[in-house]
């Protein structure tokens, strides 16, 4: 049995349903993230894993010990998790090392060892000295930590964290992102991480859950989700892909061969698809595609088309090209000087062609 | 740091207490069930007596109570009385009204903020003691102002009499006018700056503008200010009294008085009387909602508005004498002539050195036996008052802002209810509760404590809703994330946050409840007087002087507690805000 163990979650509001039985299972140490737009269901999932709502049907344990049932749940106090909010929710009326302390005070902890581990985890979170400084003296970063070290201080076993980087510039971002990493590998407190950035999501967790609508869409390494998505919103929300609609016309053992226009391509097939396709789209990332024929090679497909039009992005160049009709995106390295216009070859893997239901269907 | 694993966590030993409501559940439930229940058995109750009565339950059932209401002919009169006071108290808050806000927020006439101060002022002085002070400037005889008017024209008696039905209407218009102003005042400021120019940009005239745009704009918050003026007006049992009884003009309320004060006290007749006052209030009041919903849509704006202001020139210095002569007669002249008659021998006599004395401060805070008790009971009775409402108000909240529990929203109606309800009616729905069984309190001091909490509760539940608001409910949740009970997040965060907040909602409903009289002289008994009941008979003895000292003092202590709220919310805003002393 996983350390945390969600089982059939289901929640809903006045009518609204916000979780359509959700299933996770997650391991000790973990970073997990629940990612999905705003709506789709993750706060309502970390809120009940906190014991804040309690659900309509389903289960939740950790440990084996069940904390959340429609009959009752634990309450948040005895459930021992940490949780940083997206607003910080640091209290402004207490100074900073009250702050920290608080949990300790609860706890009953000896006045000395107070000290001592509001110290140490202050060090930790790079606030020295600001000890008594009160909230509105500090900066959204710092009380960022400061919300970050009045939950560790605790040593919880599982970390709660509400978007907890999106009120924070861009600069600071990256350098929290980085430092939440860090942290979660030296304590081995299992992180479960609410965001809406993929990029974020991708960057921290050890696996990410999709959320859309209520419900899980995939669960998996960020390669997994980025590169063989489950569906066509998984494929979307996870960044920047060409949705070429096609037809099957053969299929075997995960992969199927699929006409796209008057040109045919093989791909494989995504996650969870069950029995023959007819109508598929086919997802490609941008910079899966390669400008130029390759040398023939079985293991990938080759698509031929015309450069609408190259837009220079800095660090890459953004390609458009008219394939039977069709607008393929490719984003590639800045060597290319293809004039418009002209007849341009696709080289693709064949790995990075996954074909999926249509949304249709 | 090292992940702990909680105690009693072991995969083995799969725990039950799960399936058990969680602890915090009870403990938040006790606490806020109780608050539920003591707004029920203070509100609920004296309502659903009110209602029973009227149809002459318990002794039998029938509606020959609402038919002598409207039948018997004194109570046609009041009827008519107080419809005809509404009407014109309504109007006149329009006249007063309109001509002040645009004055002070529009216009660059010198001294709006003193005038905006003195409306203030006229808003919180007790309306009963601005009748009191209009008998000694308006007696038919002595009255200061008559003698003058006397003297310059040569009038042989009069020629004013306050004791008339315009006499009600102008102490109460004066009074009331209030609402009209703060509405419009607070109108005209929202109105964005670019509306007018887009007008004029379009070829509109500034007189164009104000006709087709401004006034178009504030137009439902004049006439909503003035319905409220007038539902208030009619719930005014002070100045009808003070001002209508000697007249044998009867109003409502002073009819209701009368009618359980007979003998015998006729209870059906004054709940059906009780029941037509309420309606005629919720009419108005249901009004009134419609017009400022459509008022909505001059805020779109939201913050940083920019208001465009007239430059007057020369016309400046009428408009300064028309708003000076107005709050002159709202605030100055009734403050400064009772001031006047409390520090004067004798108040018919001339001003003079010799007339000067301090004795009538002493007799009304150390000597006059009832005044005493009446100070003492009014200090006792506003601070349980406060202290009680303030906790039930904020349960009352902390349901509606943090809860999802069924049926929340009820309950803040049944809390925000008393608001819409006079005095006078509220005692009537009291009397009739407690004076049979399930608390022992008819002819105690209790029974005033219950009718103030009752009265008042709205202020502090809607100033405690308004400052739960403003907690991010995060707070509380990062303090149960860390290990706090229910009640331990609410007593070391949201409390400690709350806490100014929560202090002026306490005075908001001390200071309304330390000079209440409408619900007290019907509920008042030998011993329990409060300083309202020692005003009211102490002018009955015409003892003016004495009543004037008592009265500045009441005043003193209202504005020291207004200042307080002021500086508490760190603006002037409060004294805007706030709601009047109810007669």
């Amino acid at each position: 049995m996983a350390f945390i163990d969600i089982v059939g979650i289901a929640k809903s509001f006045g009518g609204l349903s916000a979780l359509l039985g959700v299933d996770l299972a997650v391991e000790e140490r973990e970073f997990i993230t629940l990612l999905g737009p705003s709506g789709c269901g993750k706060t309502t999932m970390l809120r009940t894993l906190a014991g804040f709502l309690t659900p309509d049907a389903g289960t939740i344990k950790v440990a084996g010990r069940l904390l959340s049932s429609p009959r009752g749940v634990l309450a948040p106090e005895q459930r021992r998790m940490g949780m940083v909010f997206q607003n910080y929710a640091v209290w402004p009326h207490m100074s900073v090392f009250e702050n920290v302390a608080f949990g300790l005070r609860i706890g009953k902890i000896a006045h000395g060892e107070i000290a001592q581990r509001v110290g140490r985890v202050l060090a930790a979170v790079g606030l020295e000295g600001l000890q008594g400084r009160h909230p509105g003296q500090l900066s959204g970063g710092q009380q960022q930590r400061v919300a970050l070290a009045r939950s560790l201080v605790v040593e919880p076993t599982i970390l709660l964290l509400d978007e907890p980087l999106s009120n924070l510039d861009a600069k600071l971002r990256e350098r929290m992102r980085s430092e939440l990493k860090t942290l979660q590998r030296r304590t081995g407190i299992t992180f479960i991480h609410v965001t809406h950035d993929q990029a974020e999501a991708m960057a921290l967790s050890d696996r990410i859950v999709v959320f859309n609508q209520g419900a899980v869409q995939q669960v998996g390494t960020p390669r997994e989700v980025y590169e063989r998505p489950a569906n066509l919103f998984v494929a979307d929300f996870m960044g920047l892909v060409n949705k070429l609609p096609g037809t099957v016309i053969a299929q075997a053992a995960g992969k199927a061969r699929v006409r796209i226009g008057s040109q045919t391509i093989d791909a494989e097939l995504s996650h969870g698809v069950i029995g023959a396709l007819k109508a598929v789209t086919v997802a490609i990332r941008p910079e899966a595609i390669r400008l130029g024929a390759a040398a023939p090679d079985v293991s990938a497909n080759v698509l031929r088309g015309r450069l609408v039009e190259s837009a220079f992005l800095g660090n890459i160049i953004d390609h458009q090209v008219d394939v039977d009709g069709m607008l393929v995106r490719v984003q590639g390295d800045r060597r290319h000087g293809l004039a418009t216009g002209s007849a341009v070859a696709l080289t693709i893997p064949i790995g990075d062609c996954v074909a999926m239901r249509s949304e249709s269907d | 740091m090292q992940a702990a694993v909680p105690a009693g966590a072991s995969p083995d030993a799969p725990s039950t207490d799960a399936a058990q409501p969680a602890a915090f559940l009870s403990a938040q439930a006790l606490v806020l069930g109780l608050a539920v229940a003591v707004l029920l058995v203070l509100v609920g109750y004296p309502l659903l007596w009110l209602l029973l009565g009227a149809f002459g339950l318990p002794q039998g059932f029938g509606l020959e109570h609402f038919e002598r209401a409207f039948t018997r002919p004194q109570n046609f009169a009041a009827l008519l009385n107080t419809l005809e006071l509404a009407l014109g108290a309504g109007v006149l808050s329009i006249l007063f009204g309109v001509p002040l806000a645009w004055a002070t927020a529009r216009s660059d006439m010198p001294w709006r903020g003193l005038v905006h101060a003195l409306v203030a002022l006229s808003y919180i002085t007790p309306p009963y003691l601005t009748a009191l002070a209009y008998i000694i400037l308006l007696g038919p005889d002595a009255g200061h102002f008559n003698r003058l008017l006397r003297a310059l024209f040569g009038f042989q008696s009069g020629p004013l009499n306050i004791f008339s039905m315009p006499g009600v209407i102008f102490v109460i218009g004066i009074h009331v006018f209030a609402f009209t102003y703060f509405l419009t005042y607070s109108a005209l400021k929202s109105v964005d700056a670019a509306l007018e120019e887009s007008a004029q940009m379009l070829g509109a005239r500034p007189w164009q503008t104000t006709l087709r745009i401004n006034l178009p704009l504030v137009a439902p918050a004049i006439t909503g200010g003035a319905l409220l003026a007038a539902i208030d007006s009619m719930a005014l049992f002070g100045p009808q009294a003070i001002i209508g009884t000697p007249a044998q003009i009867v109003f409502l309320p002073t009819r209701i008085y009368a009618t359980i004060g007979g003998y015998p006290p006729r209870w059906g007749e004054a709940s059906a009387l009780s029941l037509l006052l309420v309606a005629l209030t919720v009419a108005g009041l249901a009004l009134q909602r419609g017009y400022l919903e459509r008022r909505s849509y001059i805020t779109v704006g939201g913050r940083g508005v920019r208001t465009s202001t007239a430059a007057l020139g020369a016309w400046r210095w009428p408009l300064l004498a028309f708003c000076l002569l107005l709050v002159c007669f709202s605030a100055a002249a009734p403050l400064g002539v009772l001031a006047l008659t409390a520090v004067s021998h004798s108040w018919t006599e001339p001003l003079s050195l010799a007339n000067l004395t301090l004795q009538h401060f002493y007799t009304a805070l150390f000597q006059d036996q009832v005044s005493v008790r009446g100070i003492l009971n009014s200090f006792k009775l506003a601070t349980a008052a406060a202290t009680l409402a303030v906790l039930i108000g904020a349960a009352v909240a902390y349901l509606d802002v943090r809860s999802n529990v069924r049926g929340r929203r009820l309950l803040d109606y049944l809390a925000i209810l008393p608001l819409g309800l006079p005095g006078t009616v509220m005692a009537v729905g009291i009397l009739l509760a407690f004076i049979r069984v399930p608390l022992p309190i008819y002819g105690t001091i209790a029974i005033l404590l219950v009718a103030y909490v009752a009265r008042f509760l709205p202020l502090a539940t809607r100033s405690a809703n308004a400052t739960f608001r403003q907690i991010d409910p995060s707070l509380e949740e990062a303090g149960r994330a860390t290990g706090a009970s229910w009640w331990h997040a609410v007593r070391r965060i949201l409390l400690p946050l709350a806490r100014p907040g929560l202090l002026v909602a306490f005075l908001l409903v001390f200071i309304p409840a330390f000079g209440e009289l409408s619900a007290t002289i019907l509920l008042y008994t030998g011993g329990t007087e409060t300083i309202a009941i020692a005003i009211y008979r102490l002018n009955d003895l015409g003892q003016l002087e004495v009543v004037s000292a008592l009265a500045i003092f009441t005043i003193a202590v209202v504005l020291a507690l207004m200042g307080l709220i002021s500086w508490l919310s760190g603006s002037n805003r409060a004294l805007a805000e706030t709601p009047p002393v109810r007669g």
